[in-house]
């Protein structure tokens, strides 16, 4: 995350942040920095900066998925060209399967410096105390019990409830 | 009677009187104060930007975030933009 140099005269900076399916393969990672290239590359602009920033816990599901892999992509093209309408059409289209989210911005200040929440590689299900919750749920008599069939039952008292009920 | 409530009230003005020495004073931008920290204000910055939102993840109003309305307002933007990306919750689930 180097000091970059302003841009040149009549270019613009933009940053495009995409949340992308969790099982994102190294290949289709490989397609959409070659995508991005290829788009800029065509508008006479420069690719500053591709970054994988990794599996996060979503905050609420996107596409029935609660991880996503995010990946942040820095440009610079002509002010007023096409780049930015081509790759609209691309992550609506190309990539529509693998791109859930898109987010394109113009960058403001010169400085490239910016901070990112920690990924799962980083800081495995920190903070909110859902995977301490997730991981002792299955011990036995803690929490829950599970049944045969692997669904979770509360306790074997409720049951017998649940059969006088019905 | 009148004796405690007039002991009651000055009670509570020296209270008030001390608060003020004490230099606490108005509450000011902390955006306005430090360029460095208006720097870091972004929606990629999620922990910065959750200390703004409530228990439920609604946006902290400025009377107790003691913001600017101006940064207040910059503050609610990229708090929406990171929404949008699922970087931070629109709410929470019932606990």
């Amino acid at each position: 995350m180097s000091q970059q140099p302003s841009p040149q005269f009549g270019l613009q900076r933009y940053e495009a942040l995409m949340l992308t399916v969790p099982e994102l393969t190294k290949d289709e990672t490989v397609l959409i920095e070659k995508q991005i290239d290829e788009a800029v590359r065509k508008a006479a602009g420069s690719v500053i900066s591709f970054e994988r920033w990794g599996k996060y816990r979503l905050e609420y599901p996107v596409k029935k998925n609660d991880y996503g892999v995010y990946l942040l992509a820095r440009f610079e093209v002509p002010k007023g060209s096409q780049a930015l309408q081509d790759l609209q059409t691309m992550f609506a289209i190309k990539l529509n399967l693998i791109v859930m989210r898109h987010m394109v911005h113009a960058l403001e200040s010169p400085s490239l410096v910016y901070q990112r929440p920690k990924s799962l590689e980083e800081a495995p299900e920190s903070g909110d105390g859902r995977g301490f919750l997730r991981d002792h749920r299955k011990i036995e008599g803690l929490i829950s019990a599970v049944d045969a069939t692997g669904r979770f039952t509360d306790s074997t008292d409720d049951l017998e409830d649940n059969e006088d009920l019905g | 009677m009148t004796k405690k409530i007039k002991l009651k009230i000055s009670a509570r003005l020296v209270k008030k009187r001390t608060r003020r020495g004490q230099g606490a004073g108005g509450k000011h931008c902390r955006f306005c104060v430090s360029l460095e920290q208006l720097s870091q204000l972004d929606y990629k910055n999620t922990a910065l930007l959750r200390s703004f939102l409530t228990e439920r993840g609604k946006i902290l109003p400025a009377r107790i975030s003691g913001n600017c309305s101006r940064h207040q307002r910059y503050m609610g933007q990229e708090i929406k933009k990171a929404r949008v990306m699922a970087l931070l919750p629109y709410t929470t689930q019932n606990v």
